[in-house]
């Protein structure tokens, strides 16, 4: 491969930089360029070069570079602190490799070894991230969580679903709980092993070896590269301006020249696997020790909180705060012009053991109440009882069951018999509600 | 009052723009070529994304909230994304040939939210209690951010997929000859003057494959970038509806089926992200990943939607129309 001759390409003269910016920015103006910037080293553009000036200074109007040291100093500054690899070892991608500098004797620290380097072998952790990700399809298709008469029926053994899949492949690999299955659970914790493997093996060592300046200092060193570049005629301060106005980051060493660019894309991988770990982590703790409850309470009336917790895991400890007392002030509601449900707010104050108030706050849909590591959501409204007084008599409470929930808006009915409650055919009076607005909507009908 | 009419207008101007800007784009490419008309795509373009945007200013003022409440809203904001997108890849690509996928995606999302398949959505609704939160805005832009980014990306990817594997060269050689030599005016130039190529590793055979190597390679980095972005935004939009469930439901996932699509979606993305690192996957199975991930992602948009289960069924709809 012919060395670029400048001088005749450009019509010679001094240095000629549109030809350098050409061939190292990356953009598709050249056709170099488009794999410099091919993506193995994402957003990164590292050049090790080393410019051979020739012997014939009379072509260009700057000295040779090869031994001034007080041009390093003027252009670019105090030079920073490098250490120089011995054998110019430069990392082209993030291959896997195995650790570095980590003795290899003895058994012991072999197999953990092998199971590091298995572990964080990449195509292992894509035919996971493939598996998990089946599996939470699957999850969503098949349904989650119901009896097992459901699945008897739709996925019976005489009819099988795409000829094979019956109750038993649903049950037994326990895809009616997808999500908390011993199957999926595994495979998170595979791609958790492997997420540790890989960070310890790969991205540590990333860093460090990204952090020195691997200088090169010969030419053969710098054509074993995989796109490297003869200009015999360059100047290396012209180079690192240009680079520099490029956006990289550039450092000489004596003759030799540095500069590298994106070295945020090299951490980022790592912050991001540290990410999913901690949130794997978070996950297991809340999977393992932690209440939930839900609870619907009338207005007026109490619950206490320990009463309506249950654990999640083994290792759930109840807090003192399982004490307090939850009382209902008020509950009550917004409505838009047209008669929709705006919002909903439940008044609540938090009594502890002695029956003091310690708490008190008004609730609503994204606004929960946070008291003591308990917080307490709004989720949901219904009628609970109808109160009616008739004739003087009463009031009667009525208890009111769901005829039709379809979101917020909801439909409940009554029934209160009139006459002889023992006769087969009870005559009485149905009542519906399905606002809080008084009166105006109420439906009842007498027979 | 005025609100209405003006989101009448506005919609009625947006599709008819549209209308027009196909007509001439099938005009040109089928029958005849008008050439004052060239750039015809590119001022459509932009008057539909102003009418698309005052669109979505006038819902929100007409209703208090921000205009991302059902499927419609959010298909004009898609549309609207991919207009962001087109602009930004404008910005930086000083030859914009990416426009032929972000232009045709911002049009055809605007005409099938435009048209008469769901009129229904078009109302404006009111937010039920569990969207009236400061998280709205973030979530949804972002994931809608996203959905439009990883979808370019995609495409991109898919184009490739197509590009490498068409036997026939004559696909080149016939009529997209123009476009063509619009991305490499300026490399014919240069590749003249030097007779030795710097490639150690291509074959540098005939013309023509040289060209589709060039589309192929800038293809494969456009979408790399692409996806990158989306990726970014997809990570965020994930994280601020965990952060927002936490808020109004207790638990920061529910295993919801659009929370899992999204997983899904994401999941692949990393795998795309993933294959990219290694060299010797790269290249067309790393397009083959993005192409499948193009799918997923109409499926965690629309399928999931269209089956109106889960908490997140604020977007259903049906495509029957009354």
């Amino acid at each position: 491969m012919s060395p670029l001759n400048p001088a005749k390409t450009l019509g010679g003269g001094p240095i000629p930089r549109t030809l350098f910016s050409s061939l190292l920015q990356p953009t598709f103006k050249s056709p170099s360029s488009l794999f410099l910037s091919n993506g193995r080293i994402p957003h990164a553009l590292r050049i090790a070069s080393k410019l051979n000036t020739s012997q014939d200074s009379k072509s260009q109007a700057l000295p040779d570079n090869n031994n001034k040291e007080k041009k390093r100093i003027v252009v670019f500054g105090p030079s920073p602190p490098v250490s120089e690899e011995s054998n110019g070892v430069a990392t082209n991608g993030e291959g896997k490799r195995a650790p570095a500098g980590v003795p290899l004797s003895g058994f012991f620290k072999r197999v953990p070894k092998r199971v590091l380097a298995a572990l964080s072998n990449l195509p292992l952790a894509i035919g996971e991230m493939f598996t998990i990700a089946a599996l939470m399809a699957l999850g969503t298709v098949i349904d989650q969580g119901e009896a097992p008469d459901h699945y008897f029926q739709k996925y019976p053994e005489e009819n099988p679903v795409f000829g094979f899949v019956t109750w038993r492949w649903v049950l037994g690999l326990g895809f009616d709980h997808m999500f908390t299955s011993p199957v999926f659970l595994c495979m998170l914790i595979l791609l958790a092993a492997s997420l540790m493997a890989c960070t310890y093996t790969t991205q540590i060592p990333l860093v460090k070896v990204a952090r020195r300046w691997s200088f090169m200092h010969s030419t053969e060193a710098i054509h074993k590269q995989e796109f490297a570049e003869s200009l015999p005629r360059a100047s290396i301060q012209d180079l690192g301006i240009i680079l520099m106005g490029a956006g990289y980051e550039v450092f000489v060493k004596g003759p030799s020249l540095y500069a590298f660019k994106g070295m945020a894309g090299r951490f980022a991988p790592i912050g991001v696997h540290l990410a999913m770990l901690l949130i794997m982590a978070g996950g297991t703790l809340s999977a393992t020790g932690s209440f939930r409850g839900s609870v619907t309470v009338p207005q007026g009336l109490n619950f206490v909180v320990g009463d309506v917790m249950s654990p999640n895991g083994s290792l759930s400890f109840p807090t003192q705060a399982f004490n307090t007392e939850v009382h209902v002030n008020r509950f009550y509601m917004d409505y838009y012009d047209s008669g929709e449900v705006s919002q909903f707010y439940t008044d609540i104050s938090l009594f502890s053991l002695d029956g003091k108030e310690v708490m008190r706050k008004t609730i609503r849909v994204n606004d929960p109440l946070r008291y003591g590591g308990i917080t307490i959501y709004q989720t949901d409204w219904g009628f609970s009882a109808l109160q009616i007084s008739k004739n003087g008599e009463g009031p009667f409470n009525l208890a009111m069951a769901p005829l039709q929930t379809n979101g917020d808006k909801k439909l409940f009915g009554t029934f209160l018999p009139i006459g002889n409650t023992d006769s087969p055919n009870v005559k009485g009076m149905y009542v519906s509600c399905f606002s809080l607005k008084p009166c105006s909507k109420q439906i009842s009908r007498i027979e | 009052m005025i609100f209405v009419t003006l989101e009448h207008i506005l919609t009625n101007i947006s599709f008819s723009i549209i209308s027009i800007v196909i007509t001439i784009h099938f005009m040109n490419l089928l029958v005849y070529e008008i050439v004052g008309l060239r750039d015809s795509s590119e001022k459509g373009m932009i008057a539909t994304f102003f009418s698309i945007t005052g669109l979505l200013v006038s819902r929100w003022i007409s209703s208090g909230h921000f205009p991302l409440s059902n499927l419609y809203e959010s298909l004009i904001f898609l549309s609207c994304s991919f207009f962001i997108i087109h602009i930004i890849s404008k910005k930086l690509n000083h030859k914009n040939d990416l426009s032929t996928i972000t232009t045709p995606s911002t049009i055809f999302t605007q005409g099938f939210a435009t048209s008469g398949l769901s009129t229904e959505m078009h109302q404006s609704a009111i937010l039920v209690p569990a969207l009236q939160s400061q998280w709205l805005m973030m979530h949804v832009s972002m994931m809608l951010l996203s959905y439009a980014a990883l979808l370019c990306g995609s495409l991109l990817s898919i184009a490739l997929l197509v590009i490498t594997f068409r036997n026939n060269i004559n696909f080149f050689c016939k009529s997209n000859n123009f476009l063509i030599r619009s991305f490499f005016f300026g490399e014919i130039k240069y590749l003249n003057e030097k007779r030795r190529s710097v490639f150690k590793n291509t074959s540098f055979l005939s013309f023509r494959n040289y060209y589709k190597y060039q589309l192929t390679q800038r293809l494969d980095y456009w979408s790399y970038r692409m996806i990158s972005l989306g990726f970014t935004f997809l990570t965020i939009g994930i994280l601020c509806g965990a952060v927002w469930a936490n808020e109004a439901w207790g638990s920061y996932w529910s295993w919801d089926p659009k929370e899992t699509w999204a997983f899904i979606t994401w999941t692949i993305f990393a795998i795309y992200s993933h294959t990219r690192t290694n060299q010797s996957l790269q290249g067309t199975n790393s397009a083959l990943i993005a192409s499948i991930g193009f799918f997923i992602i109409w499926i965690c948009y629309f399928g999931v939607n269209l089956l109106g289960i889960g908490l997140h069924s604020y977007g259903s709809f049906t495509l029957t129309s009354n």
